[in-house]
Parts: structure tokens; C-alpha cells; sequence
């Protein structure tokens, strides 16, 4: 029964997880907006060819009429200064986006877990040095670091994201301590120790999954600040280059011109909003997938 | 005898005190034979579970000896070779038999051969694993199985505890208490162990399913002849199922015997007062109802633990000034305050208290008074007139051991010291 079941079952429990997800109405509108970030971002990277952008990586600005326009039929969302499209811009800058937020906040997740698990899990003196270690790190402003490690390592996105991730994860391994000292103490865990499973097991096999559902919520919102920040170092003048098309540097373009050119600053500030809304959403859907109380009600 | 432990204590860290220990466990010796159910009783706090956990090493003994599948022959040459601290002796037993020092390959093997079955079957099974999952869990973490070979065993095993093999796909939380429970013995007897530690395993059930539970575990003894030490505080759990009783009180084995002999016969005096709590249908009996809270273990009452709760205590059972101290304010502040004038009592060391501005006379009256209401006044020895002041002198205090009665019945009470009973 179980060899010839494997298959099949598997594949029943794909259909039950996909069931869930899409029982949560918002949390399919938030991955329908994630999807078109998502593509927007595969396209630009692999395929930019396939749009009508002479220079996909930058921004181009036309300095024969650098004042923001409203929208119109030749520029959908207007223009903002100095004479830049906003539809290609806003288009160009999602990938940059998209793939910074992915690369900051999941390593920083990943570190912070595993620090915060090892750490909770063995407890004594090891907890001490890691938890502090992680208060000292946490301590650290990011946009100092971010400018000292620019400063160090030369004004590229990599230090930038190498900076990000070092502030990163101290959040997470909070997360993973706080939900670790309370499922450590549950008899499953003694019951996994009596069956001689390595603590690398337990931690791994047992804490792990139970500590995953506020993280996978913490690794969603922080999608959506994570874009912020970046915006922030941006507008502070973190950029590599002055043409790179970056949401926030975008916002950032309008700023001067918000009372006269509102769109100018709403509309690629929209588009951040939008992201940290839709990752949202669907983070409340990934939760329901993963758990099993809510698997069995349907 | 499947496992047998001496001298076995166990000391817990106090957190943020130093040098403070709790002792939960403190020179136990209990041994339990192949296919043999030994109850272990006593009330929370008792050290019960820390007991059944240092047997298959789930905690780390203090000190003491944890011997498995030793033969009887061995583990008397053990017993005299401890008495008569016969080192060698000693030694070559315990590098046959010993489990503390068992590490790596060696101790997953022991591993195999023990099982445990917790209070709680809603925490003890971990929610994000499949039933299969968590059966097949000491299967494969010991080594005892792999693959499908793993998965058959599951299976059978669900038949085992009487449960549809469709649940091998489900989740713990789709299961109720008793499925839970079933499951969780499943996991316990999986590796098809010699020995399995049960931990209250009906004490979070409602009662119509602790029988089908006892029954189960009844049935399985029968068929696999597994030894089982049943941790409880029902006493009629016991009752029903145990071949051999052990009754434990602060971390001491106060009494141990078989079944009829603890429960119609108790000597110990604890055993006493706990076989007349249990409720009886149509019998009105006259309780024994102990004054007072279990004693503090992080420092433990010297001589017998359970002295200074014992309706038949003796002089000899334990007191110290500490314990004296009270009963004497007491009588000087509150009872008697109008026959002293700015008395009071002061501890000189362990066995000698100093009282000052009494009368000797008055005192010597009081305390003959009050001797039967107050058992720490039994425990004067003396009283005497030293430099003015009134010295009160204890006796000295002895430490009961384990004494051997008839049909390997051993009770733990001065009571029973040949001393004692001479008189």
C-alpha cells in the first residue's frame, strides 16, 4: 500500500496545498500582483529584448523637456523629472527591486534562524554569546553600515546588500528564539531525543517547521521594507549610478515637484506600496498552507 | 533483571543560585525484572518521572549505576561488591552492564531496547509529521529498520494498537486523546523494546478510554512479554495492572513490595496515608490526612524525608534545631506568653537550641505538656541549665535504609530498624 501509494499521495497533497492557497481569496490577488512583479523582473533580466527599451538597465531622461508632464496618452503615468517616462521607468525598476528584496531578506532569514535556533536550542552559554552578538548587531543603524561598508567595499549593490543582510538577521533570530523556547520544551522533542535523534535532527526536523509560520509572516512584510529601505539609501544617494532605475530613487526624482507634479511621486511610490501589500497577502496564504489545522478543514 | 539501579540521584541546578540543587532523585535503587509491570507511585513532585527518565537516559544521573539485562546472580555479586566497596568487582560489572557511560552506535543500540510513552498525547506528537512519520521516528533514528522495511513496520504496528492503517497519512491534531495516545504507544513499542517507561499514560484521558488504554498495554505485555515501568499517581491504575509496587516520596523510594502486599498491607507510614486517600465504594474508612506540603528539595529534611509529616514519627527520625525552632516560639510567644518574660530560643548548631530568660522547670513542664500535640518536641533529648541559660539538646539523627521484611518487601522506616523493633 504505502510503495504504490507514494506517488499518487504526493501528489494529492500538492492538490490539498494549492486547495488551501486558493480558498484564501486575498491571498490570490496578492500573488496575481506578485506574479506581474515577478515577470516583470524575469523578463527584464533574461529576455529584456523582447520589450521596445533601448536601454533596459537605465533610466532615459530627456533633458529637452525635463519637467514632470501629466499622464497622457504618449506617457500612461506622465512623467517625471528630468523628462523620464514613468511607465518604462517604474517597468525597468521592478527588477532591481524585486531581486534586492529577495536577495536581503532570504539569506538574512536563513542566518537568523539557524542562529536563533542553535542558540535557544542548546541554551547556556551559547545563548548568551549568540544573543548577544545579535543584540550588538542589531543595535547597528543600517544606513550608517550601509554608507560605511559603501565606503569600504566601493558604492556598488553589492555592498549595499551585503550591508542589509548583516542588519538583517537579527530580527529573525529573535523570531526563531521567542517560538524555540516554547516548542523545545514540548514532550515531542523528548520523545525525539528517546528515539536517539541527533540534536542537529531535532532542531532541524522538529523546531524548525514549528517556528516557520511567524517567519514566513515576517519574511513578507519585510519584502515590502526591505524595497523602503532600499528607496531610503537611494534617495540618500546610495546609488551606483544616476540613471539606474530604482523605484525609490524614482519617488525620489519627483519629490521637488509634489505640489505641481503630485503623480510624479505617487505613482511610483504606489508601486512599493503595491509590493508590500501583495507579498502580504500572500504570506497570509503560504501560512494556511503550512498548517496543518487549516489543511484539515478542507 | 531487564534494569537495576543503585545508589541513582539525580541533582538539578537551581538557576541564578549557586551551589543550590534541587534534588529530585537521591540514592534510588529499583530493579525491574523481564515482563514484569512495576508501578511507581507518589504525589507531583515526587521525582517519579525524573526516575523513569534517568532509567533510559533521557537525563544524565548525578552519580549511581544504571545496569540493563544484567542476570540476578550478577547484580547480587554487584549488591555485595558495593557493600563491601570491592572496587574491582565493581568495576568489571559495570563495564559489562552499565548504560551511563554509553555513547554514539552504542547507545542508540540501548536506545532500541527501551520506549517511553509520555503523560500528554497532545504535545508528545510533534503536529507537523504524519503519523507515519512519527511512529516510523525511533525506527529509523536508532537504526533498527530502513525504507519500506520501516514503513511495513508502522503499519503493523497500527494494528497493533488497534488503529485503521489509513491514519499512517493523517496528522496528529485529526486524531482524538485516546488515538493520540495509541499512537504514541505505537512510537513507544515501535523498535520492539524490552523495557518501556510509562508516564502517566491514562492520566490525560477521560476514564472509559484509560481502560481500553490499560487493556491494550495489558494485552501487549502478554504478547511481547515487555517489561513496564508504569509511572503513576493512581493508585487504582496501579492496582489493576502493576506485578510489583514502588512508592516514592521526595525523591526517596519509601517502600517497595508486590502489588497486594503495598495495597492491602501498607507498612510505611507515607504508603499508609496514600492507600487510605484512594476512594472506596460502601466502605467508610478512617483517612489518614497528612498536615503540611511536600518538603522543599533543594534542601531536603535530614534523616527521613517524609519525618516531618509522619503521624508516628520518632525522636530519632530527623529533627534539627531548624525544625524545633518553631514549635518552641511558638509555645513561648503565643501559647504560653504570659508564663515568660522577653524568653527566646536560639539555634546553637544542628541538634542544640539555647533558650534565654526561662525557667528550666516551666520549660521542662511545657514541653511535657505539648510533646504529644507537637511532634518536633519529641526530639529533646535534654534540657539543662549551662551558663544561665537553658540548653536543649536532640538526639541524633539516623538515616533509614531500605530494610528488608519478608518475600523481598523493603521498606524505608526507622520503625522497622532491628533497633526499634527490639523495643
Amino acid at each position: 500500500m504505502s510503495k504504490s501509494n507514494a506517488k499518487p499521495d504526493r501528489f494529492r497533497e500538492l492538490k490539498l496545498s494549492l486547495q488551501v492557497f486558493f480558498s484564501n481569496k486575498s491571498a490570490v490577488a496578492g500573488l496575481i500582483i506578485f506574479l506581474f512583479y515577478f515577470f516583470d523582473a524575469l523578463i527584464l533580466q533574461f529576455f529584456p529584448q523582447i520589450l521596445p527599451f533601448k536601454h533596459p538597465y537605465q533610466l532615459t531622461p530627456n533633458y529637452a523637456n525635463p519637467i514632470p508632464q501629466p499622464p497622457s496618452f504618449k506617457h500612461p503615468f506622465g512623467t517625471t523629472y528630468p523628462g523620464v517616462d514613468l511607465l518604462n521607468a517604474i517597468i525597468k525598476s521592478i527588477r532591481l527591486d524585486f531581486w534586492l528584496s529577495l536577495e536581503i531578506v532570504i539569506p538574512g532569514a536563513i542566518i537568523g534562524l539557524v542562529v536563533g535556533i542553535i542558540a535557544t536550542y542548546f541554551g547556556g552559554w551559547i545563548d548568551e554569546v549568540l544573543m548577544r552578538v545579535t543584540d550588538i548587531v542589531f543595535s547597528i543603524p543600517y544606513l550608517v553600515l550601509a554608507i560605511a561598508i559603501g565606503y569600504v567595499l566601493g558604492r556598488t549593490l553589492q555592498s549595499m546588500m551585503i550591508a542589509l543582510i548583516l542588519v538583517w538577521w537579527p530580527l529573525y533570530a529573535r523570531y526563531a528564539r521567542s517560538v524555540t523556547l516554547e516548542t523545545k520544551e514540548l514532550t515531542f522533542i523528548e520523545a525525539a531525543r528517546a528515539a536517539g535523534t541527533s540534536n542537529l535532527k531535532i532542531m532541524f526536523k522538529h523546531i524548525l517547521p514549528n517556528s516557520l509560520p511567524p517567519v514566513f509572516v515576517q519574511i513578507s512584510l519585510d519584502l515590502g521594507t526591505i524595497m523602503l529601505t532600499i528607496s531610503a539609501l537611494a534617495f540618500i544617494g546610495f546609488l551606483p549610478a544616476a540613471n539606474l532605475p530604482e523605484l525609490g530613487y524614482l519617488t525620489s526624482l519627483g519629490y521637488n515637484y509634489i505640489q505641481t507634479a503630485p503623480w510624479a511621486m505617487i505613482i511610483p511610490g504606489l508601486f512599493i506600496v503595491l509590493f508590500a501589500l501583495a507579498v502580504n497577502l500572500m504570506g497570509d496564504g503560504f501560512r494556511d498552507v503550512i498548517d496543518p489545522r487549516r489543511r484539515s478543514e478542507l | 533483571m531487564i534494569i537495576a539501579a543503585r545508589n541513582l540521584s539525580k541533582f538539578f541546578d537551581v538557576k541564578g543560585v549557586k551551589n543550590a540543587k534541587i534534588r529530585a532523585v537521591e540514592d534510588v535503587n529499583i530493579e525491574i525484572k523481564e515482563g514484569e509491570i512495576v508501578g511507581l507511585v507518589g504525589e507531583s513532585g515526587s521525582g517519579k518521572s525524573t526516575l523513569g527518565r534517568l532509567l533510559i537516559r533521557l537525563i544524565e544521573p548525578t552519580s549511581g549505576e544504571i545496569l540493563y539485562n544484567i542476570p540476578d546472580k550478577e547484580l547480587d555479586e554487584f549488591d555485595i561488591a558495593l557493600k563491601n566497596k570491592d572496587d574491582n568487582a565493581i568495576k568489571k560489572i559495570v563495564d559489562k552492564y552499565s548504560i551511563t557511560k554509553l555513547h554514539g552506535n552504542e547507545l542508540k543500540k540501548f536506545r532500541r531496547n527501551v520506549g517511553i510513552v509520555f503523560q500528554d498525547p497532545y504535545s508528545s506528537l510533534n503536529p507537523r509529521l504524519k503519523i507515519e512519520d512519527i511512529i516510523a521516528e525511533p525506527i529509523i533514528e536508532t537504526g533498527y529498520l530502513k525504507g519500506n522495511e520501516a514503513k511495513e513496520r508502522v503499519l503493523e504496528l497500527l494494528d497493533e494498537v488497534q488503529l485503521p492503517r489509513e491514519f499512517s497519512y493523517r496528522y496528529p491534531h485529526e486524531l482524538s486523546g485516546g488515538q493520540r495516545q495509541r499512537v504514541a504507544l505505537a512510537r513507544g513499542i515501535a523498535t520492539n523494546p524490552k523495557l518501556v517507561i510509562l508516564d502517566e499514560p491514562t492520566s490525560a484521558l477521560d476514564v472509559s478510554i484509560q481502560a481500553e488504554i490499560l487493556e491494550l498495554l495489558k494485552e501487549l505485555r502478554e504478547k511481547y512479554n515487555i517489561s513496564m515501568l508504569l509511572i503513576t499517581h493512581n493508585i487504582s491504575v496501579v492496582s489493576y495492572m502493576a506485578d510489583r509496587v514502588f512508592v516514592m516520596y521526595a525523591g526517596k523510594i519509601m517502600e517497595k513490595g508486590s502489588k497486594n502486599d503495598i495495597i492491602k498491607n501498607p507498612e510505611h507510614p507515607y504508603t499508609q496515608a496514600l492507600i487510605s486517600a484512594v476512594p472506596q465504594i460502601k466502605r467508610i474508612k478512617a483517612r489518614i490526612i497528612l498536615k503540611g506540603d511536600p518538603p522543599n528539595l533543594i534542601n531536603p529534611p535530614k534523616g527521613c524525608r517524609f519525618h516531618p509529616r509522619c503521624p508516628v514519627a520518632l525522636p530519632t527520625c530527623g529533627w534539627t534545631a531548624d525544625e524545633v525552632k518553631p514549635t518552641l516560639d511558638y509555645l513561648i510567644d503565643t501559647k504560653y506568653f504570659t508564663e515568660f518574660t522577653n524568653a527566646n530560643v536560639e539555634i546553637k548548631n544542628e541538634l542544640e537550641l539555647i533558650a534565654n530568660n526561662v525557667d528550666i522547670n516551666k520549660l521542662k513542664e511545657i514541653i511535657n505538656i505539648e510533646k504529644e500535640n507537637y511532634k518536633p518536641l519529641l526530639s529533646i533529648k535534654d534540657i539543662v541549665q549551662e551558663n544561665g541559660r537553658v540548653a536543649l539538646k536532640l538526639y541524633q539523627y539516623e538515616t533509614p535504609e531500605l530494610i528488608e521484611l519478608e518475600n523481598g518487601r523493603e521498606v524505608e522506616c526507622l520503625l522497622f530498624s532491628p533497633k526499634n523493633k527490639a523495643s
